[in-house]
């Protein structure tokens, strides 16, 4: 086994990896805002809110990431009328895509709080907008951090799928240099534990976060 | 419409079986994996977090190009001849081992939070009336359990069933690698995608209707605070 | 001060409030009592329009809860409201509970509500509390502040649920003296309670409801001595020993 191919290809390979690193920090910080709105408006009483909301989220659940990559690879020139790269058609089925995952995780997390707290909020004269925000919402996050960050795990990981438009990322780096140097077993090992080692060290951080977090009484 | 209708529906039919049959090992492997979490004897449970660890932490596409790749050329010279010679549809059998085993890790780790929800006074209480260990397990741990375990369930079996779409990358003619022929054949890639969301959508509302009903039908009052 | 005309309840098909009717003039203390499920708490959250009925009329101080013209966050904010399971906002001290509402709907500068909520903290004999979490308090002391928190927006009626029954036996006698600190300043108090002795100590009238009806009502004395309905009589056996 010829571990040095590893070495003679880093620079492609770090490339990719900020590629990825890119692509899933673009994502998070599209799809998490529009999580937020799509959950609030899943636990909204106007009608016209919370259907078309509730069927973004139902729809988009249903299918594969890979072919919401495809949807935008053909949308978007057709939307803009000008050829896209695959990077910003990636992006944009991320955010589409884990906003519906976020959306949920939202609506949970609120969902959590007790009637009572929204009660006494307005029993005081507060405005149900006040009470959302001073009361529910940041007992709300505190709850929800764990699973937000685990989402965006998965959403890290989600990125190697861009892989099949073509983006740049470190899947795609890794099966160039595969093309062309034949170590199939120590290049994708390699990526195996970069991604594992990434992922777990996200998913103990969570640990620990629940642990500490807690449940606030 | 043809043979493109046919190409989908071929498509169609590689999804489904392939899921299902990824879905059935997953299983398999799930409650054993799932269940050494919980066992007594240190050793095992160390196992099981190794093994749902590593396949949760890997992306699924990463864990499928090492089946499809690498595995083949750990194998000695005379094995992986036997296999590219004997084994008809090698990329299906990469897509199903990758498929299987990715997924079985995420059913092992809801396996084990039932199997944990479930309280060392529940297990005290049984065993207290004088049922055996395996009269508890049969009449009490599992139907709670159960219970508990089968929404998150029906999320993976949703779940495998999506992500038999990445099987396209290694050219297993599943539903999604069809929209790309298609494509490749007619430049009509957009209505192929959307049919095939279409296709997607339809047997994921499906299954979470039925799901839905099937949790309704054995449902106790007060047991699962929703 | 409130007028409750025939006031009817449904949550979906089981009726909870049946043709309630009831008068409290200002500056009483009502206390009611009944069973589990006798629509106590239902009508108390009617009142300050927590909860929706579906026919009959409630009036405030001349204004109708469930009009349309009525602004029910003024009503609100005029109507102070303590629960049983305290419901302080964990995330907050003691001081930002009882300050949030002072400073946001009545725009009270951050000094004017610190003092005002101080003082309050001292009337409810806590002050020390003033910059600790709810989760570090005993639950008499949480009650406390809660109701400090209901009387920082100065209400004119104040509204007691069950206030004492998730209290430890020993801290429900500091919350019950608070209340009935209260009633000698002249506030109008609704009280849901089972705690009798507070009852026979500072009602002007107690009522007594079962299965969404009002079976019973008297003043203090009458009401113990000599109940009227079998009903009551019942109750009281139990609960009296």
């Amino acid at each position: 086994m010829d571990w040095d191919v590893i070495l003679r290809n880093l620079p492609f390979l770090l490339m990719g990896l900020q590629t990825t690193f890119k692509l899933a920090i673009v994502a998070v910080a599209g799809a998490f805002p529009l999580g937020i709105l799509l959950g609030l408006c899943r636990l909204s009483s106007k009608w016209w809110l919370y259907y078309p909301a509730s069927a973004y989220v139902h729809l988009i659940r249903s299918v594969p990431l890979i072919l919401v990559i495809f949807w935008f690879f053909f949308l978007m020139p057709i939307i803009t009328g000008r050829p896209v790269g695959s990077f910003t058609s990636a992006a944009i089925a991320f955010i589409i895509f884990e906003a519906a995952y976020f959306a949920e995780i939202v609506r949970a997390g609120i969902q959590s709080i007790s009637k009572g707290q929204v009660m006494a909020g307005l029993s005081t004269g507060l405005s149900y907008i006040s009470t959302m925000r001073h009361i529910v919402l940041p007992q709300a996050i505190r709850n929800m951090i764990p699973v937000l960050v685990t989402q965006v795990i998965v959403l890290f990981q989600d990125t190697s799928l861009a892989y099949v438009i073509g983006v740049r990322e470190f899947l795609r780096w890794t099966s160039l240099v595969d093309a062309r140097e034949f170590r199939s077993i120590e290049l994708y090992a390699t990526a195996a534990v970069v991604y594992f080692i990434i992922c777990f060290v996200g998913s103990t951080i969570t640990r620990r976060l629940e642990k500490k977090g807690g449940r606030l009484r | 419409m043809h043979p493109y209708g046919g190409w989908m529906l071929q498509g169609i039919f590689t999804t489904i079986h392939l899921s299902g049959i990824g879905w059935i090992i997953a299983l398999i492997l799930g409650v054993v994996v799932g269940t050494s979490r919980v066992f007594p004897l240190a050793f095992l449970r160390f196992l099981g977090t190794a093994y749902v660890e590593v396949f949760r932490n890997i992306p699924l596409l990463v864990q499928l190009f090492i089946w499809y790749f690498a595995v083949p050329l750990m194998l000695p010279p005379s094995a992986r001849l036997w296999i590219y010679e004997n084994v008809p549809n090698v990329e299906y059998m990469a897509a199903l081992a990758a498929l299987s085993i990715y997924t079985s890790a995420r059913v092992g780790e809801q396996i084990r939070s039932g199997l944990q929800s479930i309280s060392k006074e529940q297990y005290q209480a049984a065993l207290s009336t004088g049922l055996s260990q395996i009269q508890m397990y049969r009449y009490v741990v599992i139907p709670y359990a159960a219970r508990i375990i089968i929404p998150p369930l029906t999320g993976e079996f949703i779940g495998i069933f999506k992500n038999s779409s990445l099987a396209l990358t290694i050219a297993v003619s599943e539903v999604t690698f069809m929209t790309q022929r298609i494509d490749s054949y007619t430049f009509h890639g957009l209505e192929a995608v959307m049919g095939a969301s279409g296709v997607y959508i339809i047997i994921c509302l499906t299954i979470m209707f039925f799901m839905g009903f099937m949790e309704s039908r054995v449902s106790v009052p007060g047991l699962i605070k929703r | 001060m409130i007028d409750i005309n025939n006031v009817n309840k449904w949550y979906g098909k089981l009726q909870v409030l049946h043709n309630v009717t009831e008068k409290i003039e200002r500056g009483q203390t009502v206390v009611i009592c009944g069973p589990s499920g006798s629509g106590k708490s239902t009508l108390l959250r009617c009142i300050n329009g927590l909860e929706y009925f579906q026919q009959g009329e409630i009036i405030v101080d001349g204004v109708s809860v469930q009009s349309r013209s009525t602004n029910i966050y003024k009503l609100r904010a005029d109507i102070g409201m303590v629960f049983q399971h305290f419901e302080l906002y964990p995330h907050m001290t003691c001081l930002d509970n009882i300050t949030l509402a002072p400073r946001k709907v009545r725009k009270k500068l951050e000094e004017e509500a610190r003092t005002l909520a101080m003082s309050l903290l001292e009337r409810v004999g806590i002050p020390e509390q003033a910059h600790k979490y709810p989760g570090e308090l005993s639950g008499g002391q949480k009650q406390r502040v809660a109701i400090a928190r209901a009387l920082a927006m100065e209400p004119k009626i104040m509204l007691f649920d069950e206030p004492t029954s998730a209290l430890d036996p020993e801290m429900i006698k500091e919350v019950l003296d608070v209340m009935i600190d209260l009633t000698k300043g002249g506030i109008t108090m609704i009280v849901v309670t089972h705690e009798m002795g507070f009852a026979r100590e500072v009602a002007d009238e107690i009522i007594f409801m079962d299965e969404g009806r009002i079976i019973e009502r008297g003043t203090d004395e009458s009401f113990f001595r000599n109940p009227k309905s079998e009903r009551t009589k019942q109750f009281l056996s139990k609960i009296l020993m």
